[in-house]
């Protein structure tokens, strides 16, 4: 067979070799638009703009740059999820240092605690992110490796077992804060660690860096169900996240920085969880710290937490039925 | 070249670039895509998130009879009740009381003056203090619960800034039938880190650091892969 094609003007232009040029070229453009589809999934608001890439550090915001830097951020959410917000930044309290007990005595495993956190701090539904981890344990144990999370009897408290619930500790001296190569992270004065989620790179070192588990990475585009946005945020606590950024318990410094307890005392059926600024010496955990049989969960690790569980002199006997005295019978 | 390897040459040349074109289209409108990873979000139910106490007592001598409240001692001036016995009550039989070994009546309700509860001197306690009743017994919770160490603080940490509120003993424990009840509890985990979504729990494996790659990879966890499960300090 021959290429060449008598009349043609050009003996290298066959039929053939045009199909065959142009069905490559038709693949090949087709290949690049299909490996570009997924740019049609971007929102306007995914693509930075240059205010938004030259934004400086929380640090060094002035009140102006606040401001503005809020506002946007305010247009962002009100895009996103249709709510208008409004985007504070309550400053840390003079002479307040957050602590946080908690009863192990009395916790009944519920997970109240986890789900108004949750609905509290607007994290994701889907794929869950959950800022309290409950740990079930057999009693007279505490092997944290062999705890169960995915506990779901009928009914807690089970007769054989406790319940651990396990969140951000605000350790004193935080290995999330140290290992970030961005300073995204870092302690407030009153012993909160934050993070700005404009400076986080997502490279995940804190959650590695963290012995108590406690933060969460957004591996996809968080998923918040429409109406359940809780308009009450903060630039530095729960203010919706993006994707592929970490975040973490805050001790609801929204609320805390205005005397409020966090969300996970406030929804407490039982009272085991206690929250209060550990420098007043008449405050609810500063008598817990003097009075009550403390114990620091992974003390060993040396990050000195500001998360403390305690328990009673006898634990609550909620599983033992006691049988009332017959009167007349003989012991 | 013989005649079939130039048919088999020309079918290739249109087909090749033929199914690379209805796969890139296939692509590109999106019809042929990796199903989803992430599962729909479940709902939380309302009583998950409700601050609200388990209990809401009146903390008033009142009492229920056929849609009236009554002061307990509407009936109870007429009707003095008869000495305590251990025979079964003829009235308030709703009342099943399971306080331990504390199983008479007159232990905290007054004997002659039923608008009160009763202390350890005979004299009374008003209906709206009940942990004074309580403390009578119990003396180290009582103690905590001065000192915000046992039950709800409700309002805000700092008194400066809000009220607070100490929720009373009975706001939590019924007083015929302390201990708190047990309640079912709200969902578990169902996160990226926490186990396979949607996975029912199996407790054996919950300690195997390769569980959630080998139910990825469509396989049970191998038996012998779990480790320490017996390693209670």
């Amino acid at each position: 067979m021959s290429d060449t094609d008598p009349g043609s003007e050009s003996p290298r232009l066959t039929r053939r070799g045009f199909l065959r040029k142009g069905a490559a070229a038709a693949a090949g453009g087709a290949a690049v638009a299909a490996a570009l589809s997924p740019l049609r999934d971007l929102a306007p608001d995914d693509i930075p703009t240059i205010e938004r890439l030259f934004q400086k550090h929380y640090k060094e915001m002035t009140p102006a740059d606040k401001e503005r830097i809020f506002a946007r951020i305010e247009r962002e959410v009100k895009a996103r999820h249709g709510v208008k917000t409004r985007l504070t930044d309550p400053p840390p309290l003079d002479g307040v240092e957050y602590v946080y007990a908690l009863n192990i005595s009395r916790c009944i495993g519920c997970r109240k605690c986890v789900h108004a956190c949750v609905a509290e701090n607007n994290t994701a539904r889907a794929p869950e992110i959950q800022y309290i981890r409950v740990l079930q344990m057999p009693k007279g144990s505490q092997n944290v490796e062999s705890s169960d999370h995915h506990y779901d009897p009928p009914v807690v408290p089970q007769p054989d077992s406790y319940y651990m619930p396990v969140q951000c500790h605000q350790c004193a001296k935080p290995p999330c804060v140290k290992v970030c190569p961005t300073e995204a992270t870092w302690q407030e004065p009153d012993g909160i660690t934050v993070v700005d989620y404009d400076w986080c790179i997502g490279c995940r070192y804190c959650e590695a860096a963290c012995p108590y588990w406690a933060r969460r990475f957004n591996f996809t585009e968080p998923e918040v169900p429409e109406g359940s946005l809780n308009p009450d945020m903060s630039y530095l606590s729960n203010r919706p996240r993006r994707k592929g950024v970490v975040e973490k318990c805050t001790y609801c410094l929204h609320r805390t920085r205005r005397g409020r307890m966090p969300a996970c005392v406030e929804v407490c059926p039982t009272g085991s969880r206690k929250f209060g600024n550990v420098l007043d010496p008449e405050s609810e955990v500063a008598y817990i710290l003097r009075h009550k049989r403390i114990f620091v969960f992974k003390e060993d690790v040396g990050t000195v937490p500001r998360f403390f569980y305690y328990f009673d002199e006898r634990g609550s006997r909620y599983h033992e039925p006691i049988a009332p005295v017959q009167p007349g019978a003989d012991a | 070249m013989d005649p079939q390897t130039a048919a088999f040459d020309r079918i290739r040349a249109v087909a090749v670039p033929a199914v690379l074109v209805v796969v890139a289209a296939l692509l590109g409108a999106g019809l042929w895509r990796v199903p989803e990873a992430v599962p729909a979000a479940q709902p939380v139910p309302a009583w998950a998130i409700d601050p609200t106490p388990i209990r809401r007592p009146v903390l008033k001598p009142e009492y229920e009879v056929a849609g009236f409240s009554m002061r307990c001692s509407d009936c109870h001036d007429l009707f003095p009740s008869p000495v305590e016995t251990d025979r079964p009550l003829t009235q308030h039989t709703e009342i099943v009381l399971k306080h331990g070994i504390n199983t008479r009546c007159f232990n905290c309700h007054h004997p002659t003056r039923r608008d009160f509860l009763v202390d350890d001197r005979g004299g009374e306690i008003p209906f709206d203090q009940p942990p004074l009743l309580c403390a009578r017994c119990h003396g180290p919770t009582y103690r905590d619960w001065l000192h915000g160490a046992h039950g709800r603080t409700d309002g805000f940490w700092n008194k400066q800034m809000g009220p607070q509120e100490h929720r009373k003993c009975v706001e939590c424990h019924d007083p015929h039938e302390p201990p708190f009840p047990p309640m079912p509890p709200a969902a578990g985990p169902n996160t990226l880190r926490m186990g396979e979504q949607g996975a029912p729990h199996e407790p054996e494996a919950v300690h195997n650091p390769l569980r959630i790659y080998q139910q990825g990879a469509g396989r049970e966890p191998v038996a012998g892969a779990v480790a320490g499960e017996d390693a209670h300090e």
